[in-house]
Formats: structure tokens, C-alpha cells, sequence
């Protein structure tokens, strides 16, 4: 898009963030009939949702339960989509309105252009790491970031890029343009969501388990990217040697409930999500032994204590003693020490892959990015629900909705409950401004 | 059947530890720690006694003597619940329970009882001196020393070494009983007779070198590496303090005619070389503890008890006055030498008489007999599995 575009200056509400939160917001918004603008800082938009294989308690499919809301967003007369664009500064003007400041980064493609037919990406030279698997496979500096990707548009890694011009010679649109910079866009809203959703604890922190240093310690997102459908090798191998894990240790509670990285509070999601693997590993690996390190079981919604009693009964085994020290042996082996908390011995166990199931953190937003008017936080750094039981979505700002992780940790559908009543909360607030 | 005693907590807090109730069982500590091993897995058993107040399993329990406070427990924690300085308290708490008087406890949780009985004492030292001192005399010896012996006779001091020798091994033998009555008789564990005199090494060796405590901390591959990165350093400093102290203990209880004389041996004479070896040992000690002590730069230092600080200074104070007697005999200064020698011995006899038995410096005997009975459970233990599984 570039300046001179017909562009609405002015929107009912922005939407700042693309995972399931925010795409359930917006679509009940603009359904009502509201514009909305929602802003991904991402090249596409799914938020972690998009990347998962099954969802816990039912394991239904979930790419194929957002890209339905994905592609909707896409399409919505009422929804503008601006990926790739970080959200700048939020000020209140001297009214009820909000000016926004946006910043547009540079794909360096014509997003109007660009039908993703990928043919710049068999003729670019340049092979990279691709993060969105996990760096299990390599990608080209230009590309569409994954299969499913929504707006399926290429980039260019320009950090990698040689600037040799092969994707320009052969882009049969013509919509390479190295020339492309950064732009921002001032647009006014009457009202915000805040769906920004969280990010992964950094497992690395914690150097007694050796993640980052040992191959076979991995996170589990790595792991749920060699379950999803688009899995890149079709198999679920360990990292160092390719070998396919027969006895796999889920490690609970990595960076969370943990006072010494700074988050006492339990995610939520990490002992479902194990026990889903688990699960699904099972079906993958047939023979393997898994065996969960938990601290305590926390299966508390719905159908979750069923889908707990489930996995035990498909014999995964389940070892109540947080995890001390992870040692690799020559042959890649870790060894797992820790205490057996009911027989109230320590004990050593080795195992061929070691997956450790990360904790949610906030995503911390911008800083100052609420401008003149202050943004509460809560202890953790989640956006403070300032009413949280007569109106969960309020926060400190009037016109300014929370929905989602943003507001702490939560599972799918308790954030598109969430989402429901920040988008209910929103059109109530239009309603009355208007 | 477990019996509950609800204020063990209000007790255990009494030693110095704050927070454990915050523990939610997770079992980290004992996964992190060095020193657990199958058969002794602290210190979360400990702290989980501690926390549900089940006193006879915390009273007759080994394990807090196996630990030597490397302090990881403590960082790792994800509750924050400090497992090390629990298991520093529990030690505390203990040499309470072993000692059946009753003082130390008053020690340990009284300052004004702790600073009484050391002034009562070193008042009893002076008055002893001010009606039964020898002659002072300025008259010096031959190479110009001190005669130390005129105003002190060694014959004398001895005497009165031998008494608080016996009422120090009075006291510490029968309170090790005690030690020996919770851990092993209380609980029923048989332990044959041979194991007795076979498991004895442990005892003298881990006396003699605190093995134990060397193997404390997370530990690299090889020796050097180790002794680079400074994880043996609480342990050497602590050895040369061990060492400087038992020397001095030995020359002075058993050999004081060899050790106290007016003749000024040459320096290089083994009379002054122990001597001095035994100084610089307990001066570097002193001086790394206290330097870490105020500095709180790791785990184990974070938290000085009273005791503690009471212990190391009554232990330099009596440093620094036996270098000065020293320095004032050779040098022919006879008034600064009788001072110095009578608050010397002001010093060093509450210290002795209190720490040993009562206080922080039990730990001299609870620490390796706790191996010593450990061992002997251990080895009771595999010989009965042995057994059964040769006649089944």
C-alpha cells in the first residue's frame, strides 16, 4: 500500500492483534455492521492459534477451527487487515476518539500485486533457517512465511537478502520493489481491543535444563510443530541425530509457578497441552514410552479431568517430582534427575528426548504506547482487567477493551470467551458514544 | 501412628528461618542437590516434616547433618521456601534436642542467655587469676623473654584444661548419645555389631577432612577445573580454621609443658612452626567467613543467626589475643603479657565451654558421627537386603 492510497482515516474500533482473540472480536464487531482496522504485528495473521495441531479436550483439528475465522477476516467488508504493522502510539484526542499512529514496515512487495505463487521463492539463492518451523527446515529470503499463512503475500528478509534480483527477474506481477520504506499511518478510532495476546517463556533461562545447549531438550511448540498436518518432516524425529524418540519426558511448570524466573502463576494451558501431545504421540509413535513430570495435574475445565484419565489410561505415565538437573549423555540422551514425590527418593531417569512445556508470559506492549493516558498493568504485566467479574474486558481507559492472553493466561475457548465479551463490551461503549 | 505438633513451626522459625511454609512440595531441592542420594533424599523430606509438624520424624532425623548448605536448594526454589537455611535451622533445632540440659536451647534463642553465660564465665576465669596468680614478675629470661610460667605455671593451667576437658566430653559424649538414642535406637534400626568397628574409618576420616563438605556445590569434570573456579574454596578455608583449631586444642589440652614454656625456641623450631601454622589457619578462616558473612555474596552467607556471629568473634578475639601474648613474651614485655594472657584465657574458656557443647561448634561431632551412624544404617540396611535376597 503505498501513500497515495484511498485509505479510511477513521474506524470504530482497532483490533490490535490477529490471533483467535482478535479475530473473534472483530468479526462480531463487524458483523454488527462497525469498521473495523485491525493491525497484526506479524506477517500473517492466526496468532499462535494457527500454528497448533489438535485442541485439548476434543483434539479437533485447529487449524480448522481458525482458518475459517482467518480467511472471514481477510474477506469482511466491514474489517481492514494491516499486517506487518506495529502499533505505534494510542492518544486520546480532546474528544472521545483515539488517534492512532501505525508504522507500516516494508515487505518490499506490492501487497496489492502479489498472488503468493512462490515462483520468487524457487529462484532466490538465499537458504535460512525457517523460524516458523522451528528451524527444523530451512526457508528462502524471500517467502510466504507458512502454508496457511493469511495474507498469503511474500516478503523479503531483507536482514538476508543479497540483493542479487532473481525474484524480480522472474515475478511474473512485477511486484518486487526494493525501493519500498517504512510509512506511518494516522488513523482515529472511537474505541480499542486489546487482543495481543502472550509469548512463550524463554526456556533457555533456566540453564539446568540445558535448553539451547542440549539438542534433544526441546519446547513444546517445536514439538506441536512435528504433529501439526504441514509437519516438515511427515515423522517425529529428535533434533541431534534424526533418530526417532522411543521415550519422551514432558517437563511441566517450565517457567511457571516459578517465583525464581519471575512468574509464580500457572499458565493454564501447559498440563492440557502435555496431555494432548502425549496423546498424539502416541499415535505418531506408537511404541514410545512418555512419561509427564508434574508438579500437580491442573485439568479444570471442561472435559479436561476425562482427556487427564484418558492418557493414563493409554498409559502414558505420569511421575509427580519437578525436574532438578537434565544432563546429556554422548548418544544425545539427557538424563532427568529429580525427586519422586511418593516415594520420597531422588531418582534418575534417562530418556532420548526431553520436551518442556513453557509457560505463558505477557506479551509486553509497546512502552508509552498509550500516550496520554496510562495503560494499568497488573502485578504479572498483563493489562488489568480493572472490573474483572462485573465487566471482564474494561481496563483503565475508557473506550479501550482487553480480550484474550492479553489479560492473563488462558485457553482457546475461554480467550473466545473473552473475545465475545470485549467485542459486547465494545459495541455497548459505540452505542452509547454515538 | 504420626503425632502433630502444630507450633513446631513457631519453633523451627525461632532458629532462623522465615518462609518455608510457602513450599508446595515440588521436590526440586532434593533433585538439585549434590548430596541426596536413594538413601538420604533431602532436603524436602525435612522441610515437609517440618511443615506438617510431625516433630518425631524431624527429631530422629540424619539428614540435615548430611547437608553443608551449598545453597542451591535456596536459588533454584520456585516457591522461594529457602530449603538451605531450613536445613540450617533444623540443625540448630537439633543440637537443642540432643543437648539434654536444656541450655542450648536457651543459647539458641536468647541473646541475653548467650552473652551471660559467656560474661558469667570469663568473669570466673578472672577471678580465679586475680586470687591465684603466680608472682609478676618483671625479672626475664636469659634471651629475654617472659617468664609466662612464674605468673602461670603450666602445671596449673593444665589442671584446670583437664576439667574442661572432662566437662566438655561430658557434656558432648552424652548429648552425641542422645544423637544416637533418636537416629537409631528410637527406630528400632538393629544394626549388627561388626559394623560398629568396620564403619569406624568413616568417623576419623570425615573428622579429619570433611570429605563431605568437598563434594558439596554442583561440581565440574576434573579437580583443577573445580579448584579454579573456587568450589573448593569454603572447604579449604574451612580446613585450614579445622586444622589451625585442633592443633592448638591438642597442644594445649594434652601437651601444654611443650607448648607454654618462658625459653624462646629458634622460628624454626616445630614448637613455633605448629604454632604458627595453626594462626594462620584460624586467621584466614576468620577472615573468609566474616568477609562473606558481611559481604552475603552466596546462598550459605545470606543469613547470619546471632550464634553464628557470636561464635566467629569470640573465635578471632581469641586468635588475636593468643598472637599477642605471643608477640609481648618474646619480646620481654611482661605486665602486657599477663593482660593479654588472663583475657586470653577469658576469651578462649566461655568459648570452649559454651560453642562446644551447646552451640554452633557441636557441629564438630554431630557432623561426622552423623556420617559414622548414617553409614552404619546404610550398611545394617544392604547387608539385611543382601541376606534376603540370598535366601530367597
Amino acid at each position: 500500500m503505498t501513500k497515495n492510497t484511498v485509505f479510511p482515516a477513521s474506524y470504530d474500533t482497532l483490533v490490535m492483534g490477529g490471533g483467535i482473540a482478535g479475530e473473534e472480536a472483530a468479526l462480531n464487531l463487524a458483523d454488527q455492521g462497525y469498521k473495523i482496522l485491525m493491525v497484526e504485528k506479524d506477517l500473517s495473521i492466526g496468532g499462535k492459534m494457527i500454528h497448533l495441531s489438535k485442541v485439548f479436550p476434543t483434539l479437533d483439528c485447529a487449524a480448522c477451527i481458525t482458518t475459517p475465522k482467518v480467511s472471514e477476516v481477510a474477506r469482511h467488508p466491514n474489517i481492514t487487515l494491516l499486517t506487518y504493522c506495529d502499533t505505534k502510539e494510542i492518544s486520546k484526542n480532546g474528544g472521545k476518539e483515539f488517534e492512532v499512529s501505525i508504522e507500516k514496515k516494508p515487505r518490499y512487495v506490492n501487497e496489492e500485486t502479489c498472488t503468493g505463487c512462490q515462483l520468487c521463492e524457487e529462484k532466490c539463492p538465499v537458504f535460512i533457517k525457517d523460524q516458523f518451523q522451528y528451524d527444523m527446515v530451512g526457508r528462502k529470503a524471500i517467502y510466504v512465511p507458512f502454508s496457511i499463512a493469511n495474507p498469503r503475500i511474500a516478503t523479503i528478509d531483507i536482514e538476508n537478502c543479497i540483493l542479487c534480483g532473481a525474484c524480480e527477474k522472474v515475478c511474473p506481477a512485477d511486484c518486487i520493489d526494493f525501493t519500498q520504506e517504512a510509512e506511518m499511518l494516522n488513523i482515529t478510532v472511537k474505541s480499542v481491543i486489546l487482543a495481543t495476546g502472550f509469548k512463550l517463556f524463554d526456556a533457555s533461562i533456566i540453564e539446568r535444563y540445558g535448553y539451547g545447549k542440549f539438542h534433544n531438550v526441546v519446547t513444546a511448540m517445536h514439538m506441536e510443530k512435528q504433529l501439526v498436518p504441514t509437519r516438515p518432516y511427515n515423522e517425529v524425529l529428535r533434533p541431534k541425530d534424526g533418530k526417532m524418540p522411543d521415550n519422551i519426558a514432558y517437563v511441566l511448570c517450565t517457567g511457571s509457578r516459578d517465583a525464581t524466573v519471575g512468574n509464580p502463576y500457572c499458565s493454564q494451558i501447559c498440563c492440557m497441552y502435555s496431555i494432548k501431545q502425549a496423546q498424539l504421540l502416541l499415535g505418531a509413535l506408537p511404541m514410545a514410552d512418555i512419561t509427564i513430570y508434574f508438579l500437580h495435574i491442573r485439568a479444570f475445565g471442561k472435559g479436561f479431568e476425562e482427556f487427564y484419565q484418558q492418557a493414563r489410561a493409554m498409559d502414558v505415565e505420569f511421575i509427580k517430582g519437578k525436574i532438578g538437573r537434565i544432563t546429556e549423555q554422548e548418544n544425545g540422551n539427557l538424563i532427568l534427575r529429580y525427586e519422586d514425590i511418593e516415594a520420597g527418593i531422588v531418582k534418575e531417569a534417562e530418556h532420548d528426548l526431553v520436551v518442556l512445556s513453557t509457560g505463558i508470559l505477557p506479551d509486553a506492549l509497546p512502552e508509552n504506547l498509550f500516550s496520554n493516558q496510562p495503560l494499568e498493568l497488573d502485578m504479572f504485566h498483563f493489562v488489568k482487567q480493572v472490573d474483572e467479574l462485573a465487566s471482564p474486558a474494561k481496563t483503565s481507559i475508557e473506550g479501550v477493551f482487553v480480550a484474550g492472553t492479553a489479560s492473563g493466561p488462558m485457553d482457546i475457548p475461554d480467550s473466545i470467551l473473552s473475545a465475545g465479551a470485549a467485542s459486547s463490551e465494545t459495541a455497548a461503549y459505540l452505542r452509547r458514544l454515538s | 501412628m504420626a503425632v502433630i505438633n502444630p507450633e513446631i513451626r513457631k519453633e523451627i522459625e525461632k532458629y532462623g528461618i522465615e518462609n518455608f511454609n510457602a513450599c508446595y512440595n515440588c521436590g526440586n531441592c532434593t533433585a538439585v542437590c549434590s548430596l541426596a542420594d536413594e538413601n538420604n533424599s533431602f532436603p524436602r523430606n525435612v522441610l515437609r516434616n517440618a511443615v506438617l509438624g510431625l516433630e518425631d520424624e524431624l527429631t530422629t532425623t540424619i539428614d540435615p547433618w548430611l547437608c553443608y548448605y551449598c545453597g542451591e536448594c535456596t536459588s533454584t526454589c520456585p516457591r522461594e521456601a529457602d530449603p538451605g537455611e531450613l536445613m540450617m535451622s533444623v540443625r540448630r533445632y537439633l543440637t537443642t534436642r540432643y543437648d539434654w540440659t536444656g541450655l542450648s536451647r536457651k543459647f539458641y534463642t536468647s541473646k541475653k542467655w548467650e552473652i551471660s553465660a559467656i560474661l558469667l564465665l570469663s568473669m570466673l576465669v578472672m577471678t580465679l587469676f586475680i586470687f591465684f596468680h603466680g608472682p609478676l614478675t618483671t625479672e626475664l629470661t636469659a634471651e629475654g623473654g617472659v617468664k609466662l610460667n612464674t605468673f602461670a605455671p603450666w602445671k596449673v593451667i593444665e589442671m584446670g584444661d583437664w576439667i574442661m576437658a572432662g566437662l566438655l566430653s561430658f557434656f558432648l559424649l552424652s548429648n552425641i548419645g542422645n544423637m544416637y538414642y533418636k537416629i537409631i535406637l528410637k527406630k528400632k534400626i538393629r544394626i549388627p555389631l561388626k559394623f560398629y568397628f568396620t564403619e569406624l574409618w568413616a568417623l576419623i576420616f570425615n573428622f579429619a577432612t570433611q570429605y563431605k563438605f568437598s563434594k558439596c556445590e554442583p561440581k565440574e569434570t576434573s579437580f583443577f577445573k573445580n579448584l579454579k573456579h573456587g568450589k573448593y574454596n569454603y572447604w579449604i578455608a574451612h580446613f585450614l580454621l579445622m586444622s589451625g583449631y585442633v592443633i592448638l586444642f591438642v597442644v594445649i589440652v594434652v601437651f601444654l609443658s611443650w607448648f607454654q614454656t618462658d625459653s624462646i625456641h629458634p622460628w624454626w623450631h616445630p614448637q613455633r612452626l605448629l604454632g604458627y601454622y595453626a594462626t594462620i589457619g584460624l586467621l584466614v578462616g576468620i577472615t573468609y567467613f566474616i568477609f562473606h558473612r558481611i559481604k552475603k555474596d552466596n546462598e550459605k552467607s545470606q543469613h547470619s543467626h546471632f550464634t553464628d556471629w557470636t561464635f566467629i568473634i569470640l573465635l578471632l578475639l581469641t586468635t588475636i589475643s593468643g598472637i599477642l601474648v605471643h608477640i609481648f613474651r618474646i619480646n620481654g614485655m611482661p605486665y602486657p603479657t599477663y593482660y593479654t594472657y588472663v583475657a586470653h584465657l577469658m576469651i578462649l574458656f566461655p568459648m570452649l565451654m559454651i560453642e562446644v557443647p551447646f552451640s554452633k561448634w557441636s557441629h564438630l561431632a554431630y557432623r561426622p558421627f552423623a556420617i559414622y551412624f548414617n553409614n552404619l544404617i546404610i550398611a545394617a540396611k544392604d547387608s539385611k537386603a543382601g541376606k534376603k535376597s540370598s535366601t530367597s
